[in-house]
């Protein structure tokens, strides 16, 4: 490679980059090359956390293929992220093109109401929202009394059947400002050119959005869906805060059942094998979306 | 090799030496972090320090999160200190295995100080018939209720659980929830099975799981249990959506007045401190069961902390000197007096230090019982804690069926043995 025709900087500098990126080598070496392999090593070994770890082959894997709650938590992860595209990616978009281009006038003020949640620690959002969602004094089942729609107050976190869904509103509530501000930088990217022409075309919003915006904007979509889909797949916090997995595990993610063996049953490496495979099956997924979603482009290269 | 014997060196020198040498004591505890633990730990170890010149102790202080760990390391390194703070159950019972505790069954027997505990609560610390410990404090289990609203409204206190479940049913008509319960966090709700377990079969079935007795069983009684439990769920009388209310949360229905009942420990007394005006708090034993072969008075009754002396402690004579010091009743109605929590030394828990609600329990109901039953979460195997947890919450919201929770749970516990 070095003989290709591009400039090479000569060898005190490279010296010097290198010397620069090191610190931040080290870091990613300690806190996330080695826990992932340690994680990998530890998945071949049954250890209680305390004493010393029993190789058991692949086992943990076995039993991994054939866990029926792991595979259901995955289930929930993956539709998180298939909610996460439409609810956070697709809604953020459409939100971005009206404060941009409806209502320019107030996009400041309705960016700024759209960015607390993301301000706020997923901890906090997580309490406030229990207080919201209780049966007794929460303002969910207040403003639904107040619409007259009292038959449909529940324990919507302690319900198996709502318990979930309660969540995934709370997670499409939280990150959607992230989101928002991501598209609204790339909408206000677009050439002002095209719109006007689009106008005197007589293209109406749902045109100009489907037929300008959205290609225009589709590196920032795609970046966006691929965030989205690994915060889904990876997503801890909120459930946590929220439901703990339950009831009953009806609104259980890997990430805490994950957590409950190791933390809880003391199943080290179990939790490390769930660990492993989340990892594996997140990158596999994202690589995949990726790659599919470049092909959609089509032949809109600008 | 050479990286393990680091790493071992690493840990000794952390540790340090925890033995020490004769005529000195090495003393771990866990009584950090928090003021009222502070406070009493600072005034037994400068009684002790009057009363006894000649015995050097070397304090060793931690945080009950961290302190579990810390001692667990040391035990393993084979380097334990001579006196040490431990919790009951299986993480003594380890220790007990391991050959690591001293037994203490003769120093007992001298001079009555074995008289002085709760029979019921050394046998928390008793393993194969030997006494590795000595208990200290313990938290009970009981119906709690507001004194207040049940005046108001003409209730009584039920006596038996048939009269349980029709004053329910009354306080359900009236418009207010019957047994507050916040089961986010599984171990509420155990209570409620616990103790219809404790009534219809009888006390100590999962601590002889634990002990590895061959014909330990829950069944067939703990699917009567499950049942019961989740036919009260289904008749309305818990919160709605109580499976994913915090106990916090349930707390607040019951100091407000929403709730009328709560079945909880007696950390529920430090928990009602802040109750807005007109709110009374009283209890009740769980009432008797019709047809149950348990003993009715047993209560469910955990010893939280004792007092162990290692196997390898140089001068054993001290260190039971110091144990005896520590479990006096001066020094124990001291600690019930700044923490607020019953021990388990007899007589010790006065009406003064303790309070009247806390009083109440300790005279009456911790005396009569039959047995106390020691929680069942904390005393099984961490993996069959999980069990038990999600097939309550199943069985409570109707998805599970008793009987497979209770199989569920009893597979769980065999696995463990």
């Amino acid at each position: 490679m070095t003989s290709s025709s591009r400039d090479v900087a000569p060898k005190g500098q490279t010296r010097a980059a290198l010397l620069f990126l090191l610190p931040a080598f080290v870091l990613i070496a300690v806190f996330v090359a080695y826990p992932i392999v340690y994680a990998g090593w530890l998945s071949f070994f049954r250890w209680d956390g305390a004493s010393a770890p029993t190789f058991v082959g692949l086992d943990n894997f076995l039993r991994l293929a054939t866990d029926a709650i792991f595979w259901k938590s995955l289930g929930r992860n993956i539709l998180i992220a298939a909610t996460a595209i439409v609810l956070q990616v697709f809604l953020a978009l459409l939100i971005a093109y009206c404060l941009v281009r409806i209502v320019p006038f107030v996009s400041r003020l309705f960016l700024f109401f759209y960015l607390v949640p993301v301000m706020v620690s997923e901890i906090c959002i997580g309490l406030l929202w229990r207080f919201l969602y209780n049966p007794y004094f929460g303002l969910v089942n207040a403003s639904l009394k107040a619409l007259g729609l009292g038959w449909l107050q529940r324990g919507w976190l302690g319900d198996s059947a709502t318990a979930f869904p309660a969540v995934v509103v709370v997670m499409s509530f939280t990150y959607l400002g992230l989101y928002v501000l991501l598209f609204v930088a790339a909408v206000r990217n677009v050439p002002e050119s095209l719109y006007e022409t689009a106008e005197i075309d007589g293209a109406g919003h749902f045109t100009r959005f489907f037929s300008i915006t959205v290609p225009m904007v589709w590196d920032a979509v795609r970046a966006n869906t691929l965030l989205a889909i690994i915060g889904s797949l990876k997503t801890f916090s909120l459930v946590f805060v929220l439901t703990n997995g339950g009831p009953n595990q009806a609104s259980e993610v890997v990430s805490t059942y994950l957590y409950k063996a190791g933390f809880s049953s003391f199943e080290m490496g179990y939790a490390a094998t769930i660990g492993f495979a989340q990892i594996v099956l997140t990158a596999a997924g994202a690589f995949v979306i990726f790659r599919y979603l470049k092909r959609a482009r089509g032949g809109n290269e600008r | 090799m050479r990286l393990k014997g680091l790493w071992a060196m690493g840990v000794a020198v952390m540790l340090g030496t925890a033995s020490a040498s004769a005529g000195e004591l090495s003393f771990w505890h866990a009584y950090a972090g928090q003021q009222d633990k502070t406070d009493f730990i600072n005034f037994a170890l400068d009684a002790f320090a009057k009363a006894h010149p000649d015995i050097k102790l070397d304090v060793v202080p931690a945080e009950q999160s961290a302190y579990k760990t810390k001692l667990n390391t040391a035990m393993a390194s084979g380097n334990p200190p001579d006196v040490f703070y431990t919790l009951p159950g299986g993480f003594l019972g380890a220790f007990v295995d391991g050959g690591q505790m001293y037994a203490l069954d003769q120093d007992l027997a001298k001079d009555g100080w074995g008289a002085t505990f709760l029979e019921s609560a050394l046998a928390q610390t008793t393993r194969n018939g030997k006494a590795y410990a000595v208990p200290v404090d313990v938290d009970a289990a009981v119906f709690w209720y507001n004194k207040a609203l049940f005046a108001e409204h003409g209730w009584e206190v039920p006596r038996t659980y048939d009269e349980l479940v029709a004053l329910a049913e009354k306080i359900k008509g009236e418009g207010l929830i019957p047994f507050a319960l916040g089961n986010k966090d599984s171990w509420p709700a155990t209570f409620w099975f616990q103790y219809l377990e404790m009534r219809l079969k009888g006390s100590g079935a999962v601590a002889a799981f634990v002990n590895n007795d061959a014909d330990a069983t829950l069944l067939p009684e703990a699917g009567d249990a499950f049942a019961r439990v989740a036919d009260l769920a289904q008749k309305g009388y818990f919160p709605i959506g109580f499976n994913g209310m915090s106990d916090q949360e349930a707390n607040m229905l019951f100091l407000n007045g929403q709730a009328a009942m709560l079945l909880n420990g007696t950390w529920q007394i430090g928990a009602s401190k802040d109750a807005p005006e007109g709110f009374e708090l009283a209890s009740f034993a769980f009432p008797e069961v019709a047809g149950g072969k348990g003993d009715q008075t047993d209560v469910l009754a955990g010893v939280a902390a004792a007092f162990g002396i290692s196997e390898k402690a140089a001068n054993k004579a001290d260190a039971v000197t110091l144990l005896r010091f520590l479990t006096s009743p001066e020094v124990m109605t001291k600690y019930v007096d700044l923490r607020k929590t019953m021990v388990t030394v007899k007589d010790a828990t006065t009406e003064a230090a303790a309070g009247p609600v806390l009083y109440g329990i300790s005279n009456g109901l911790m005396k009569s019982a039959g047995h106390l039953d020691p929680f069942y979460d904390t005393a099984m195997p961490p993996k069959a804690t999980n069990a038990y947890y999600t097939s309550l919450q199943g069985v409570l919201d109707g998805s599970v069926k008793p009987e497979d929770a209770a199989r569920k749970l009893e597979d769980a516990l065999k696995a463990g043995q």
